[in-house]
């Protein structure tokens, strides 16, 4: 545990705080600040995984969330919190970290897939396509795919519930910083300080950004002490929120950016209660994006080793992180600023074997190769490495001219390689933003963008660090609102690298040997020769050398390949590389974890759930609930020893018997006032509203402008010009929507209000041969036959124990049955409902549920909106065409004259009853034959069914063609699924008491 | 906490969180009534003002304080006349018939909604960042200054939003929703730690 590669002094590490922390089951030391890749870094440890498809070993190449190679498997003996894919180079070290490699059976250092890598010859690109196309069923592929899934993968899911929560956070500002480097500070000062709503986050966990910065003087300052001083006086600002350790990842419409903050990741235990992430959704006015660049390799044979390097990111660790990533260097270059690299590493003590650069030695005569050269570096020019040697770790370089002959061979454990540096500009082609292809960077940069997004600095193709920090106060100062938002406040001139010297594109040095890889895609093991083999094969779009070839795809989606394949696709296609485009860099930026997604939605909180003021009643006394909507409804109160069936049976005999309270708080409930709602009335229900008299209610049915039934309910007259409708559970808020609707726009001359009632008043239907005695028993007014007769309604009270509690009291029947509904105010519900219980004592009182519910309107034969009123029946289907006024219009009822909705043989509501002593099967159809030849003619289907405990038979509703004139026929209900036919006798669709008369008692 | 601390510690800076632990709390409405009406028509706000002593806000998301009696904007033609329990009683909340009958001569309407609703308070250091959570609304003071109000969701659900103070606010759901926000508003305030009350 002794660091051996870890510098004496310097980086933003914490030497004084030593984590200890393990990878593939061994003990290691880091530091406070580190990565866990500089940790394994300072360890010795550059071979941390295998490749996808060659399992050949890999190491650590990046320094950021462009990471192809270093995928771990975080915390692999935690069952919930594992979590595979973890970019080493991302990951902050805490103490207690446990790692392991992936992708590599048994060991990272002896794999057996690497057999894969030998046997390449018989796996090209599009080698799934071309081998498992064969035979040519899908049940061949399911069987290939499991053991494919099995070879391949990208580390183990979890498999136990995550234990850990995530959350979201709405914000809004009037710019928003995508990066804190030099370049976005300064944008979030310059707006801060001009009194802007300002967000600025950062992908890692320390602010100054890339690599781009180190050594340089800012405002005559250190750029480490520039970097402090700005944040500190940002965190000042009243209007400034700093994210650090959160990656802007998606530009969506609106100028609305979702970033996600790792809160806890980088702690060993989080604090009770923190999300482990938090999603945020910014609405920003602005946004200026200073997302850095992002350095790029060149393709030469076994360019995967590990100790393969981009050259920024071994500055990086040694500048950043006090790491010494390897002992003897080879630097290979095309540009200025790996001669960076070379020259920190070379103070850090690594010995530069040869700077080996692409460019012809007429070039390299500015300072910097001249510091190089006085420093004793060794430039190679018009060079460039041919192959490398080595097994789990880069051991010797072949170098050659590149204009060919004889190869040296130098000896080196660490290869540093730019091929030029590629702005971030994933956020800008987000927001619709246009890339232009510049010739001296060789790469894409940001042009125009319809939407409020200005790039800056590097993520502009802006390297220098003074100019960046100038653009970066220039576009800050112009996204503030009111400044006019001028179009992208740049340009210092583009130099790639510190010197101006113009970067010489090499994408791929020519191979020397046929078998050798050179790696384009070092996630996805996508080689010069795949690119080729594309081209040849006619792909021509770069989308689709995309998916056939895997380029760019998987967790890093290409930051480091994607500008040197479509580049390659373009020399093979002999096209200049701006007409090979890029692909269309989609959200996420880098993967996201998906339980931020959800957030605190998940479990029982998927959906919201409502409660009636009785809820707490019903849970106490036994009942089984069922969702009716969001609502959580009774179904039944099994007693001790019986089936949810057994107690809705009882209840249901109950009410017939003596009388039963359910509970009917779910129903819409509308309250109309105003000088006209009888007219509203007329003009919504089939029916004539214009004769209801104060006191009185009324049953309604409402149709859709088709002339199909809506819905159904009473309204009731509370006084002159106060009315309650209520309609059935389902649709409350959508007659809702559409009186509102009606009111606000199509009738603005009536003088209507409404407004839902619905959570104001809880509900109760007393129902019951004996339900007057009981209701005697609570009310404050006279409800005797004469006083209070079928279709009554008063303002009234009930005695509860809370006292007397306002109420409304409505004769009306659902069950059949002497019946009443009592409404109070919700806060007065449960009083009310245990007042009743206990008044209804003597009279042998039971709650029931909406499954007994359920089977008292079927022997009734009372519609439900869904099962019979499906939106495909009209009120004369349903047997209440009588309903409809002919003396008045009313919506729907132009279109009810439609032939189709008059012809003979539409289906019309009939009761069925089961024969032979038979169960009514569910969903069944009628038919006339049961072995007729399919298709077997079908005259109908059952729409609702139940077994009647009162009639002790099964029966059902359902719509049967001409069904009405069928009155008495024999036929047959046939569920083919359940294979299951019964013989069913129709009638009509009531099967108690069809005058009535049990109503008006 | 420096705000060093604070950007270390994860806890989004909030420039408006007090120095006060945060509060959430249950709120005992004692009346809500729903006034609706055309407010350009003098008969109808006369009548308003002379039932209620208040003239209601015109201006949306805004409110008028009338006495105990708050008057807030939902709608052009639609208000919200609330008076919370454990004040005073207030007279001009009494006798809603009488009062309902007046507006409907008026050309308006009077509803009765005040069982309709729970209220929360939700106050002290965090309280914006709680509410913006599982609210897409702007609570920054300059978006949602001091006496404003507006409606938007909380989680899944509709919620009347209320500003009586800086740093505090009244949130009001449908009372069937009550426990879904409440356990909304608890998980997401925990990692602020304070005082919670036990839930309604």
């Amino acid at each position: 545990m002794t660091q051996p590669h870890r510098l004496p002094e310097g980086g933003i590490i914490d030497r004084t705080r030593a984590l200890r922390f393990e990878f593939d089951g061994v003990q290691h030391e880091g530091y406070a600040g580190d990565t866990l890749a500089s940790a394994l870094l300072a360890n010795g440890v550059h071979l941390v995984g295998r490749s996808f498809k060659y399992h050949r070993p890999r190491g650590i190449f990046s320094a950021g969330a462009e990471e192809p190679n270093a995928l771990v498997q975080l915390s692999p003996a935690s069952g919930a919190r594992t979590e595979p894919n973890v970019k080493a180079t991302m990951q902050a070290l805490y103490d207690g970290l446990i790692a392991a490699s992936q992708n590599c059976w048994p060991s990272v250092h002896f794999d057996v897939g690497a057999i894969n890598n030998v046997m390449s010859c018989l796996m090209p690109a599009g080698f799934y396509y071309k081998t498992f196309m064969w035979p040519p069923t899908p049940k061949w592929w399911l069987k290939y795919e499991h053991v494919i899934r099995h070879a391949a993968g990208m580390g183990r899911a979890a498999l136990a519930p995550d234990p850990d929560h995530y959350e979201h956070q709405y914000a809004h500002c009037d710019v928003l910083v995508v990066g804190g480097g030099l370049t976005g500070l300064a944008a979030a000062h310059t707006a801060a300080k001009a009194g802007a709503r300002v967000i600025l986050c950062d992908e890692s966990a320390a602010w100054g950004g890339g690599v781009g910065d180190i050594g340089a003087t800012i405002d005559d300052r250190p750029v480490d002490r520039w970097i402090a001083d700005t944040v500190r006086d940002c965190a000042r600002f009243d209007d400034i929120t700093l994210l650090p350790r959160t990656t802007a990842f998606g530009y969506y419409d609106g100028n609305l950016v979702g970033a996600i903050e790792r809160v806890t990741d980088h702690l060993s235990e989080p604090p009770a209660h923190t999300p482990r992430q938090r999603l945020w959704k910014i609405r920003a006015k602005s946004v200026v994006l200073a997302s850095g660049a992002i350095e790029r390799g060149i393709a030469y044979a076994n360019n995967d080793l590990p100790g393969t390097m981009l050259a920024g990111a071994a500055r990086t660790y040694a500048r950043r992180y006090g790491v010494r990533p390897g002992t003897r260097a080879v630097v290979f270059t095309n540009n200025d600023s790996a001669y960076l690299t070379a020259l920190d590493l070379h103070d850090a003590g690594v010995a530069i074997a040869a700077v080996i650069d692409a460019r012809p030695a007429s070039q390299l005569t500015r300072g910097l190769h001249q510091h190089a050269r006085a420093s004793g570096l060794a430039i190679l020019p018009d060079s460039a490495i041919i192959g490398a040697r080595g097994g789990r770790r880069v051991a010797s370089v072949d170098v050659a001219t590149l204009a060919g002959g004889r190869s040296t061979r130098v000896d080196c454990d660490l290869v540093c390689v730019s091929g030029g540096w590629n702005p971030a500009v994933h956020l800008f082609s987000q927001a619709r933003g246009k890339l232009r292809y510049d010739e001296p960077l060789a790469t894409f940069v940001p042009d125009i963008s319809p939407l409020p997004i200005l790039p800056a600095g590097a993520a502009n193709g802006c390297f220098d660090p003074t100019a960046a920090v100038m653009e970066g106060r220039a576009a800050g100062a112009a996204a503030i609102p009111g400044a006019g938002m001028m179009a992208s406040p740049h340009h210092s001139p583009r130099t790639n690298g510190v010197d101006g010297t113009a970067l010489q594109p090499l994408w791929a040095v020519p191979a020397t040997r046929r078998t050798a890889k050179r790696f384009v895609d070092l996630q996805n093991d996508v080689t010069v020769d795949d690119i080729a083999l594309a081209a040849r094969e006619g792909y021509v779009s770069v989308e689709h050398l995309k998916r056939y070839t895997t380029l760019g795809m998987g967790t890093d989606q290409g930051k480091t390949s994607n500008i040197i394949g479509l580049a390659l696709m373009a020399e093979q296609l002999d096209l200049p590389i701006p007409k090979v485009g890029t692909t269309t860099f989609r959200p996420p930026y880098t993967p996201v974890t998906l339980g931020a997604f959800p957030g605190h939605e998940t479990a029982a909180h998927v959906e919201p759930t409502r409660y009636s003021a009785m809820h707490d009643w019903h849970q106490e006394h036994g009942a089984r609930f069922v969702n009716a909507g969001l609502w959580k409804r009774p179904h039944s109160y099994p007693r001790p020893g019986e089936t949810e069936d057994d107690a809705a049976n009882r209840e249901a005999r109950n009410v017939r018997t003596h009388v039963g309270l359910v509970d009917v708080s779910t129903l819409g409930k509308i309250e109309l006032q105003g000088r006209d709602v009888a007219e509203l009335l007329n003009r919504v229900y089939i029916n004539k509203w214009d004769t209801l008299a104060l006191g009185r209610c009324r049953y309604g049915v409402m149709l859709r402008d088709d002339g199909l039934v809506m819905d159904d309910g009473t309204t009731s007259r509370l006084s002159a010009t106060h009315y309650l409708m209520t309609t059935t559970t389902v649709n409350a808020v959508r007659v809702m929507q559409q009186l509102e609707y009606l009111l606000q726009a199509e009738w603005r001359n009536l003088d209507v209000y409404a407004t839902s009632v619905t959570e104001q008043w809880a509900a109760a239907a007393l129902s019951g041969p004996k339900a007057r005695e009981v209701l005697a028993k609570v009310m404050d007014i006279d409800v005797s036959n004469g006083a209070f007769p079928f279709l009554a309604v008063a303002t009234c009270h009930v005695r509860t124990a809370q006292g007397l509690v306002p109420a409304r009291a409505f004769r009306m029947s659902y069950s059949g049955e002497l019946a009443y509904e009592i409404h109070v105010p919700a806060d007065h519900g449960r009083a009310m409902w245990e007042a009743i219980i206990k008044a209804g004592d003597d009279a042998g009182i039971m709650p029931y549920g909406t499954e007994a519910m359920s089977t008292l309107r079927i022997e009734k034969g009372h519609v439900v909106i869904g099962p019979e009123a499906d939106g495909r029946t009209t009120a004369d289907d349903l047997g209440m065409g009588k309903l409809v006024n002919p003396a008045k219009w009313c919506i729907g009822k132009p279109l009810l004259a439609r032939p189709a909705l008059t012809a003979p043989d539409r289906w019309q509501l009939v009761g069925l009853t089961a024969l032979d002593g038979a169960r009514m099967p569910r969903a069944a159809k009628i038919v006339a034959n049961p072995d007729h030849a399919l298709p077997n003619p079908m005259l109908g289907h059952v729409t609702s069914w139940c077994y009647s405990p009162n009639l002790d038979a099964w029966i059902a509703l359902a719509l049967l063609a001409n069904g009405r004139a069928r009155h008495g026929e024999v036929l047959w209900a046939l569920s083919p699924l359940a294979n299951v036919r019964v013989r069913v006798k129709v009638g009509p669709p009531c099967f108690i008491d069809p005058e009535g008369a049990r109503l008006r008692v | 906490m420096s705000d060093q601390d604070r950007i270390a510690s994860g806890i989004p800076v909030d420039p408006h969180a007090g120095p006060a632990p945060l509060v959430l709390a249950p709120i005992a409405i004692a009346t809500a009534w729903n006034v609706q009406g055309d407010p350009t028509r003098a008969p109808f706000s006369d009548e308003v003002e002379n039932l209620f002593g208040v003239r209601v806000p015109t201006v949306a998301n805004t409110t008028v304080r009338g006495g105990t009696l708050l008057a807030l904007w939902l709608g052009p033609r639609s208000w919200l006349l609330v008076h919370a329990a454990g004040a005073e009683a207030s007279s001009s909340l009494m006798d809603f018939e009488a009062k309902r009958d007046a507006l409907n001569a008026h050309g308006g309407a009077l509803f009765d909604v005040s069982a309709s609703r729970v209220a929360f308070t939700i106050r002290g250091a965090h309280a914006a960042t709680v509410l913006a959570k599982n609210c897409p609304l702007d609570f920054h003071l300059r978006a949602f200054p001091v006496g404003g109000c507006a409606q938007s969701l909380f989680g899944h659900v509709n919620a009347l939003f209320y500003r009586p103070e800086a740093s505090s606010f009244t949130m009001m759901v449908a009372r069937s929703f009550t426990r879904d926000a409440w356990d909304t508003l608890r998980a997401s305030a925990a990692q602020y730690g304070g005082d919670v009350a036990p839930p309604p």
